[in-house]
């Protein structure tokens, strides 16, 4: 198992965000979270990469137990991760928000993952000097992305990657999840537009409430995905 | 004429000190989001230190310099590391440890060495003539060794992973940390170098200046005025703000006397607030 996240209970301050949550993603999947806001999705993100604190619980990635490794030792350990809102680094160019994901691994491995990055994107390496902040939600959105896959993570973490954008730029982001996936990489995804993030996913959990109310393949959630997209 | 260029040319001299201290200092605040009080301190004690190693261990001045950064950047990589890391995102703790660390320093160099100002000069003197130009060669090699110490910090800064890493930090601290970047590595590193470059300058500048206990202070009220002036967190602006700052008290020394130049800056950074709020540098960013 890729990921194992057992009973896991996350609080901040006095308000509980995850009660009991368990989930497993298996090597080479694509699983998605479904919910509406506040269901908790985020949040499970966020305590699988370490942002969030969990209050009880185990989050083993691997086959190791990595409850009590700290956010940036869970990034080199092998994840990836994408967050909601996109949160690029304003101030810095395109080509240093990409390579900030790759940051000590070597000259070699940079290039090759601008390269690849590149060839996905032919956008980064047209704006590649340019600031950022200064691109389109969808530009930002990929810059995101391909910060978040240039490390070549075992798992990408995705939170809401499709939040805000027009369809073009829904279509150009779910080719490159394909391409992530075609390589094996193993992929934890929210998002609230199910209907695209369903043509993605193999499994999914919905959830409400900060717990797990249903999880299944992709046929078997759709219902209920779609109609949580409403709410 | 003669006189223009050569205050010209001291006030470049100026403003390469104050770029290579005001570049510490808002390395500090852009990447710790720490106000450090003490960064004056640092200055202090690298004269101090560079006077000690040339006085009672005979060393040449040059490495006396060498030393002194050093040790000032041993001393900022401890106190992050073992005190400020603690509190880092408290900002009224880490005013009141930089504070108290100042206080600290300028004390203790009281009771060490007093009250007067050591006998504690540059090694080399004279003045280059050329045409239409005269300059102390002291004001030279100072301006020389700060222009290296400021080209570098840029290379650092903007062509390594290092510099990427602090950018990134700086930028969005949660989010860097989640691409494996680690701030308990990185804040000491960036707050060492920073009080590495204060020392610095106090060792080459303080020989030529004045060397005192307290003269920490000016220095810090200059360096938060550049970073201001310059907006809050930008290297760029630091450098041509620490140029400007550095041409106008030259220029306003010789043409108004000296106590107007301070209030030519103050009136400068007034203009600046008014005008544009966020400083030369200061960053807009387009949400989505």
């Amino acid at each position: 198992m890729m990921l194992a996240v057992q009973n896991l209970e996350v609080r901040y301050g006095g308000i509980t965000a995850l009660r009991g949550v368990s989930i497993e993603v298996a090597e080479g999947e694509t699983v998605l979270l479904v919910g509406a806001n506040g269901a908790g999705k985020s949040s499970l993100i966020n305590a699988v990469i370490g942002l969030a604190g969990a209050a009880r619980g185990t989050v083993r990635f691997a086959g190791r137990d990595i409850s009590a490794l700290a956010c940036d030792g869970r990034a080199r350990a092998g994840m990836g991760y994408s967050p909601e809102g996109r949160r690029v680094f304003p101030t810095m160019s395109v080509a240093d928000n990409v390579l900030s994901g790759a940051c000590g691994r070597g000259r070699a491995a940079q290039r090759e993952a601008w390269d690849w990055l590149c060839g996905l994107f032919p956008m980064l390496r047209e704006r590649a000097a340019q600031p950022a902040g200064q691109l389109s939600g969808g530009q930002q959105q990929i810059v995101a992305l391909a910060r978040a896959m240039s490390s070549f993570p075992k798992l990408l973490l995705l939170d809401e990657p499709f939040l805000g954008l027009a369809p073009v730029w829904i279509a150009r982001i779910s080719e490159a999840i394909r391409h992530m996936q075609a390589r094996g990489t193993t992929i934890l995804m929210t998002e609230q537009m199910a209907r695209p993030a369903l043509k993605l996913a193999t499994r999914g959990y919905v959830m409400r409430g900060g717990e797990i109310r249903r999880s299944g393949s992709v046929a078997e959630i759709r219902d209920v995905a779609l109609a949580e997209e409403y709410l | 004429m003669e006189g223009i260029v050569a205050t010209g040319l001291i006030g470049i001299s100026l403003g390469a000190q104050y770029a290579l201290l005001a570049l510490g200092f808002t390395l500090i605040f852009g990447i710790l989001g720490v106000v450090n009080f003490a960064h004056g301190g640092f200055y202090v004690l690298g004269g101090y230190l560079a006077y000690s190693a040339v006085t009672y261990l005979g060393l040449p001045y040059a490495l006396a310099v060498i030393a002194a950064a050093l040790g000032t950047t041993a001393l900022g990589y401890l106190f992050e590391r073992f005190v400020l890391d603690h509190v880092i995102d408290d900002h009224l703790a880490t005013l009141m440890l930089t504070l108290g660390l100042y206080l600290m320093m300028s004390s203790g160099l009281l009771v060490i060495f007093g009250p007067q100002s050591p006998a504690f000069s540059f090694p080399l003197t004279g003045v280059l003539r050329g045409h239409g130009f005269y300059v102390p060669i002291e004001n030279l090699v100072v301006l020389a060794v700060c222009l290296v110490g400021i080209l570098s910090i840029y290379a650092l800064i903007y062509y390594t992973d290092f510099g990427r890493a602090l950018r990134a930090l700086a930028d969005d601290r949660s989010v860097a940390t989640a691409q494996g970047l680690r701030p308990k590595l990185l804040f000491p590193t960036a707050f060492a170098l920073a009080t590495g470059l204060a020392g610095l300058t106090g060792a080459l500048v303080t020989p030529i200046l004045s060397l005192a206990p307290h003269v920490g202070d000016p220095v810090l009220a200059t360096s938060f005025l550049i970073v201001i002036l310059g907006g809050l967190g930008s290297i760029g602006g630091a450098t041509v703000a620490a140029f400007l700052v550095g041409m106008v008290e030259a220029f306003s020394a010789v043409y108004l006397g000296g106590s107007k130049g301070a209030l030519a800056l103050f009136v400068l950074v007034l203009i600046m607030l008014v005008v544009r709020p966020s400083g030369l540098f200061g960053h807009r960013v387009r949400g989505a």
